[in-house]
């Protein structure tokens, strides 16, 4: 039981519990021996003025008839009063007439008696009673005795500090054992606290070992704890499906770039099957290109031999025929050229360089001004266009898209042709345009197609494979080419060369007009 | 004192007025002193009956009559005295507006043949001696508290007696004779009596 009154707690109980109980003490004890020395002075003023009265009184005799010696036998009777240390009879004129003491040799009297009264002096009761015998004042008692308060006052304080010290043992042993009737259940909640805590074991109680306000603390905390309990587990059990979630998640995932990595390496291996069938292609119709020229070169050959050597034996029919002959071997001729220019553009390293488009713009119109000088064409070409290109190819896609614009506004007014470019978001977008015919951008996606012919052959002479030509050779820049038109209008063609692919729908089409 | 201008030139003139100046006042000296010492003698006797006064005004309190003594409660005591004008004076100062136990008292002052019955107390002075006895005799037996102040007055029936010892006025009790006479006295007063005499004469 006198453990170790370790937990403050415990202390501070016993603390306040010891307090009380010497304040209490201390309070009682006071009430007590205050009571008690008021009591004593009471009584004992009492009975001393009482024992002057009656010395008084028995005396009055005496003093009635002056006899001295009656009234010192009187006063010799207070000997069985051993507490009156002296005693003096004074007659009415104020004179002495007997004394007495316990100490012989003292001769300490008042030489005058006083008005009657009791009055503490030096640890010593003074009493003076007037002596009245039938309304006459005979005289003056006066009397001397101890007068005990201080030295009753200074044994209480030794009794009752012995008492405060045997009540407080007492006191301290019985809340000593007392205190741990309250403390036990809340120390005991305390412990389980912190186990609780330390061990993150929820399933812990503290046990109810009360039915008062700890009892509801016990209850309060067990309640907590279920509380607790419950939503761990809630949340461990949501943390265990998240993390299943997350691990199907992650696998998905990685299946994806498994997935997409097989992607890759299949859509590598296709474009590596696809280029190298694509470069079969462009040789075998190179390859067959330049082999159907020379058969071709000889039936021209012949057909003009034929014109020369026979012409005269040949009727009219058959000069028609040979016309014709000729005409559609100029046309084979030229179908051949084409796809000649076509594949040579697929082959061959690009070489890019700084190209002045500007200039090559204007190389090109001036070579189609010579090749036609009667047309008068409104041309316009921005200056200062730098670009990255292969002057080469670029050239031959100038050729290309300007030759069809100076085509295609042979039948307009006033034919006005333009080559400029566009910026947006720091891209170069290049445009070349014309007020010819315009087409219908319904067939817009077959115009880079090859072979595909929007006009008839009669209106405007072409292959059909230019624009296709142009836009191979967009492509092996990197870059993108579109085109915008309104039948009867103009059509625009717009191409980009290289990096930083303009989006096409960012930029805008500016209204063609005539 | 009368002044004497001594404005005699002559130097045999002026002694014999000084003589007589001498004895004259010599004369009146003596004439004083004795004057004073038969005034003291009156004096001390005045005195004694003074104090005798006093006591017998005190004794009243000390005794206790017999109910039939007085009519009612505050009917007067008397007090008688014979033979002792003196005292009977002092009694009168002593007695003017006291009362004993709310009773006043009353002094009666008494000649020979007078009755005794109607009486408290009787003060028997020395003055008239040889009738002591006599007077003493005609109070035996009744409530009346004699007070004598002869030598051997008590054998005689009186209650207290005076006695002068060392210059100090005494008093002798005689038990007996209050108790013929039904008085009752306290202790206390025969606790500063001299002597008590208890058998009866």
């Amino acid at each position: 039981m006198m453990r170790v009154f370790s937990s403050t707690l415990q202390r501070k109980l016993l603390a306040a519990t010891l307090v009380t109980t010497l304040v209490s003490l201390v309070i009682a004890l006071c009430a007590m021996v205050a009571y008690d020395l008021h009591t004593y002075h009471e009584s004992w003023v009492s009975d001393i003025a009482t024992q002057a009265d009656l010395v008084g009184h028995t005396t009055a005799p005496a003093l009635a008839f002056d006899d001295t010696r009656v009234a010192r036998e009187n006063l010799e009777l207070l000997r069985y009063r051993p507490q009156v240390r002296a005693a003096a009879i004074y007659n009415a004129r104020g004179g002495v007439v007997a004394r007495y003491s316990t100490d012989p040799k003292e001769a300490d009297f008042p030489k005058l008696p006083e008005a009657d009264g009791v009055r503490v002096e030096s640890g010593e009761l003074i009493v003076f009673k007037r002596i009245v015998e039938n309304g006459e004042i005979l005289g003056t008692v006066y009397l001397r005795a101890e007068y005990e308060l201080v030295s009753r006052l200074w044994s209480y304080a030794g009794i009752s500090l012995m008492v405060v010290i045997v009540a407080m043992a007492a006191a301290f042993l019985m809340s000593a054992r007392l205190q741990r009737i309250v403390t036990h259940p809340i120390l005991a909640i305390g412990v389980i606290a912190r186990e609780v805590v330390q061990q993150r074991d929820y399933s812990r109680r503290a046990e109810k070992m009360s039915d008062d306000e700890v009892g509801t603390l016990a209850d309060a905390f067990n309640d907590m704890l279920g509380e607790i309990e419950h939503r761990t587990q809630v949340i461990e059990q949501s943390n265990r499906s998240l993390e299943s979630e997350i691990t199907e998640r992650r696998r998905n995932e990685e299946e994806v770039v498994r997935l997409n990595q097989e992607l890759e390496t299949r859509v590598r291996d296709r474009t590596v099957q696809l280029e190298a069938a694509n470069q079969e292609l462009e040789a075998f119709c190179f390859s067959v290109s330049h082999d159907l020229r020379a058969p071709l070169r000889a039936i021209d050959g012949y057909r003009q031999a034929l014109v020369e050597d026979c012409g005269e034996n040949i009727p009219e029919d058959g000069q028609l025929y040979l016309k014709r002959i000729e005409s559609s071997v100029q046309r084979m001729g030229q179908l051949i050229e084409d796809l000649l220019n076509l594949s040579r553009v697929s082959r061959g390293a690009l070489e890019k360089g700084d190209v002045d488009l500007s200039e090559l713009a204007r190389q090109v119109i001036s070579d189609l001004k010579q090749r036609d000088p009667e047309r008068a064409v409104d041309v316009s070409i921005w200056d200062g266009m730098m670009v990255k290109a292969d002057r080469r190819l670029l050239r031959a896609a100038l050729e290309n898209l300007l030759g069809n614009a100076w085509k295609f506004t042979s039948k307009t007014e006033s034919p006005h042709i333009e080559v400029g470019m566009l910026s947006a978001n720091g891209n170069a977008t290049y445009f070349v345009r014309d007020n010819g015919p315009g087409f219908d951008m319904a067939y817009a996606d077959k115009l880079f197609g090859a072979f595909q012919r929007l006009h008839a052959a009669a209106d405007f002479p072409g292959t059909g494979i230019g624009l296709a030509t142009v836009q191979r050779i967009v492509h092996r820049h990197g870059g993108r080419i579109w085109a915008d038109a309104k039948v009867g209008k103009g059509a625009i063609f717009y191409f980009t060369l290289g990096d930083g692919d303009a989006v096409a729908q960012g930029l805008p089409h500016s209204e063609v007009s005539a | 004192m009368a002044l004497l201008n001594m404005h005699q030139p002559q130097a045999w003139n002026r002694r014999k007025t000084l003589h007589t100046l001498l004895v004259g006042v010599f004369a009146i000296i003596l004439a004083l002193a004795s004057a004073r010492h038969c005034r003291a003698e009156a004096d001390s006797a005045a005195a004694e009956y003074q104090v005798k006064a006093a006591f017998l005004y005190k004794f009243v309190g000390y005794v206790d009559w017999p109910p039939r003594a007085f009519s009612n409660a505050d009917s007067p005591l008397v007090i008688g005295v014979m033979g002792a004008d003196s005292m009977a004076e002092s009694l009168r100062q002593v007695v003017a507006n006291r009362t004993v136990n709310g009773r006043p008292l009353v002094i009666r002052r008494l000649r020979r043949g007078d009755q005794i019955a109607g009486l408290h107390v009787l003060f028997i002075g020395h003055a008239d001696g040889d009738r002591t006895s006599e007077t003493l005799a005609s109070a035996k037996g009744l409530s009346v508290l004699t007070v004598t102040e002869s030598e051997d007055a008590l054998a005689g029936g009186s209650v207290i007696n005076f006695v002068v010892v060392d210059d100090k006025v005494r008093f002798d009790i005689g038990l007996g004779s209050a108790e013929r006479g039904n008085l009752k006295i306290s202790a206390r007063l025969l606790a500063v009596a001299r002597k008590v005499v208890n058998s009866p004469s």
